[in-house]
């Protein structure tokens, strides 16, 4: 199993580092890596798409798409499960992995959405981005499930460096559990979400309701024009790609950027099937590749590998890269690899209507909500179950689709429908689950992908702690619409599976205990250190925030570390 | 970057665009998906054309190729029952128009298709195999006008790039309603 680079021919494919994956901690990764002066390959397992050219839907008027958006038929019975993500239509599927070209086995089901293509999901992602607190660090360790090896001032400052750069919108709350960061302007609330901020916050002391925070540039500085990315245009567009670069993806910004350094080589149609492990001398050699369109299979050589291939993905890899030294998988002494997997919980929500405000209207589409930090079980245990959630909400008056299902036909029922309508309400769910054993990910003894690899078994589900906290944020959520001065309240529990909400977490966890984790505190392997996972897979516990963020900052500090042990010649 | 880059790029992008774009005619190009006959076309066109008729200031659903885009839409986007519910629709009006005046719908004065369609809207012909024919013709007709050139720049207000968003605008009489 073991390559080595001294072997003939391994020179052309020697690099420095190997970053495995192109999306949004990928891209960070290279970005660091290359600027440090290391010449760095990334390996993309999708297609290339470069930012503007590849875009070819960013600039479609409702009326030049085919069938104005809604999915053909044939598209949407091919792709059952891609299909359900909000964000997947006529004008976007082109970024989304198609669900019979990426078979995988759900033992338990889940709705596992993939952006195959360099730049990954950075082109779909929902783009908010909010800080943890040391109430997330801490919190698992003092529930006891989990334990986290670096406190949040640690990461503070990699957040702050990856927030200048990225361009992020925002208030200054100075909410102790959701810290400010380095912002830009913040999106307006409108005035029937002002009204309700108030009236929530005058309902339920301590409770706070901020606007929300996100990865666009409301205002261009040097650091962004630098990049070649302008004020976004409140086009609300963004899935298709953004051709003024105004939201933050690796395709209009790391990437470009590690590329001007000269160090940067990317491999798009590379699938990453293992990474090499040199029993000699205890350090992983390179990676191993089937190319995604001859099968031909190819291998590259570097000091220091980042597993950036999103968080199953990375698990995928890492459970089949089997030496002597690691017969299950890399790292997976314990057979934890794969396991503690956990997502976040969006299955409630509420729908309302809002009287008032009728003179009231808005210009332009944003790209965030208004959002109140988590409220429970804060600094202590405080209900019947454990962790929390984040709420989101929005007001909007209702659009000429109201007419569907509605009676009337006319000219006066037509000039209605033309005039904004009633204001509507909508209140969402972010709720955190607990990473358990039970839930994992694991390789299938049978089932193989059309590039040979042994295709992922997924393993994951709720659990009555979920249910239990569904219940609370929908009579919670009940509450605050109440008290905002909402009718009609409408509570839904979709019950939709675990993976639709694109936020899986965990399989390679930190810790500082090697028996019960993966990865030590600077990401890297504590048996392999040369080889650093800064994706999804990493984490210990999945907070309540929208997690590229904090992905972002902690593949920035690995980095970082990564080149300085280099330096060292410790890795 | 600089307002002259920017718009350099975006032009670029336009000319890049492979979007399947659509013929410059737009909808009324397309050729009519097989199985349909013109009149069928354009008894829809009418039937459409009654729910958003012509009002000042912006043209009714019949100008959009209504028509053309229920069919298609139909054949591309909806279950096969779909094809169905149009065609029990359409006989269904054809019949009522009859029993009304021997006249067929389309030639019928717009009051009158009027208060036939606020009749049938009352009485619909049934759902079958989960498609109901009223309200699938109904909601592709709001859908097809008030996403076409017309229906969005004309009836509603369409800015495709509004470089930033306001959260208080007063709403003045006659405003229409933003199309995205």
């Amino acid at each position: 199993m073991s390559s080595h680079p001294t072997t003939p021919g391994a020179r052309a494919h020697t690099y420095d580092a190997i970053v495995v994956g192109s999306g949004i901690s990928g891209g960070w990764a290279a970005k660091e890596l290359c600027e440090a002066g290391l010449r760095t390959l990334v390996l993309e397992r999708g297609r290339d798409v470069q930012h503007l050219r590849d875009y070819p839907t960013a600039l479609a008027n409702p009326w030049d798409l085919p069938h104005r958006g809604r999915l053909p038929r044939a598209l949407a019975q091919a792709n059952p499960i891609a299909r359900k993500c909000y964000a997947f239509d006529e004008a976007t599927e082109h970024f989304f992995a198609k669900d019979a070209e990426h078979p995988y086995v759900q033992e338990k089901p889940f709705d596992w959405i993939r952006g195959y293509q360099v730049g990954g999901k950075s082109l779909i992602w929902a783009r908010q981005t909010q800080r943890w607190s040391h109430h997330d660090f801490e919190g698992p360790a003092r529930d006891g499930f989990a334990e986290w090896p670096l406190t949040y001032d640690e990461l503070a400052p990699w957040y702050s460096h990856v927030e200048r750069f990225v361009g992020i919108s925002g208030n200054r709350d100075g909410v102790e559990g959701l810290p400010d960061g380095e912002f830009l302007p913040a999106w307006e609330m409108n005035d029937a979400e002002r009204s309700m901020a108030g009236r929530i916050e005058g309902a339920f002391p301590g409770r706070r309701v901020v606007q929300g925070r996100c990865a666009h540039l409301t205002e261009a500085r040097p650091e962004h024009l630098a990049q070649g990315r302008g004020k976004c245009q409140s086009r609300n567009l963004c899935y298709r790609g953004c051709p003024f670069g105004g939201y933050f993806s690796s395709n209009s910004s790391t990437l470009p950027w590690a590329a001007r350094t000269g160090n940067l080589t990317v491999r798009p149609g590379s699938v990453v099937e293992s990474i090499l492990h040199d029993d000699a001398t205890g350090r992983a050699s390179g990676v191993r590749v089937i190319d995604a369109a001859t099968k031909a299979v190819t291998e590259y050589f570097a000091k220091v590998i980042f597993v950036n291939a999103a968080c199953l993905n990375t698990n995928l890899i890492l459970l089949n890269s089997k030496s002597r030294r690691y017969p299950a998988g890399l790292g997976n002494d314990h057979g934890l690899l794969g396991r503690h997997v956990a997502f976040h919980n969006y299955r409630g929500s509420l729908n309302a209507s809002l009287e008032g405000f009728a003179d009231s209207y808005y210009s332009g589409r944003r790209p965030t909500q208004p959002m109140m930090p988590n409220f429970r079980n804060v600094t202590r245990q405080e209900t019947d179950f454990q962790r929390g959630y984040m709420v989101f909400f929005s007001a909007a008056r209702r659009g000429w689709t109201r007419g569907q299902g509605a009676p009337g036909i006319g000219a006066a029922y037509k000039e209605e429908l033309t005039r904004p309508g009633p204001w509507g309400v909508y209140m969402m769910m972010q709720g955190e689950t607990i990473p358990r054993f039970e839930n994992h990910v694991r390789l299938s003894a049978d089932q193989r992908d059309p590039w040979g690899i042994p295709q992922l078994v997924t393993s994951i589900g709720y659990t009555e702690n979920d249910e239990r906290m569904i219940r609370d944020f929908l009579a919670q959520g009940r509450a605050m619409l109440e008290a905002a001065g909402a009718r009609d309240i409408r509570a839904t529990d979709d019950r939709r599976n675990p993976g639709l909400d694109i936020h899986e977490m965990g399989g390679a966890r930190m810790g500082r205990d090697p028996r019960t984790s993966l990865l030590n505190r600077w990401n890297q392997f504590h048996t392999c250190p040369n080889v650093f996972v800064t994706d999804g897979a990493c984490m210990a516990s999945t907070g309540v925030q929208n997690p590229s963020l904090t992905f972002m900052a902690l593949t920035a500090r690995a980095a970082r570390h990564a080149v300085d042990e280099l330096r060292k010649g410790s890795l | 970057m600089n307002r002259r880059t920017l718009l350099r790029h975006a032009a670029q992008l336009a000319a890049a665009a492979a979007l399947g774009s659509l013929p410059q005619r737009g909808w009324a190009a397309l050729p009519r998906p097989a199985g349909w006959s013109a009149s069928e076309e354009a008894l829809l066109d009418a039937i459409g054309d009654t729910i958003l008729p012509a009002t000042p200031g912006s043209p009714g659903a019949g100008s959009v190729a209504i028509g053309r885009f229920i069919l298609l839409m139909t054949a591309d986007c909806h279950p096969p029952a779909a094809a169905d519910a149009v065609r029990r629709l359409l006989a269904e009006v054809t019949t009522r128009a009859q029993a009304a005046g021997a006249r067929p719908f389309p030639e019928l004065p717009a009051a009158e298709r009027e208060s036939l369609l606020v009749a049938l809207e009352r009485q619909p012909p049934p759902a079958r195999d989960g498609v109901a024919p009223w309200r699938h013709v109904k909601d592709l007709t709001l859908l097809g006008y008030f996403t076409a050139e017309a229906g969005a720049t004309q009836a509603l207000r369409y800015d495709p790039v509004p470089g930033a968003y306001r959260g208080s605008v007063p709403l003045r009489p006659g405003d229409r309603a933003w199309a995205t």
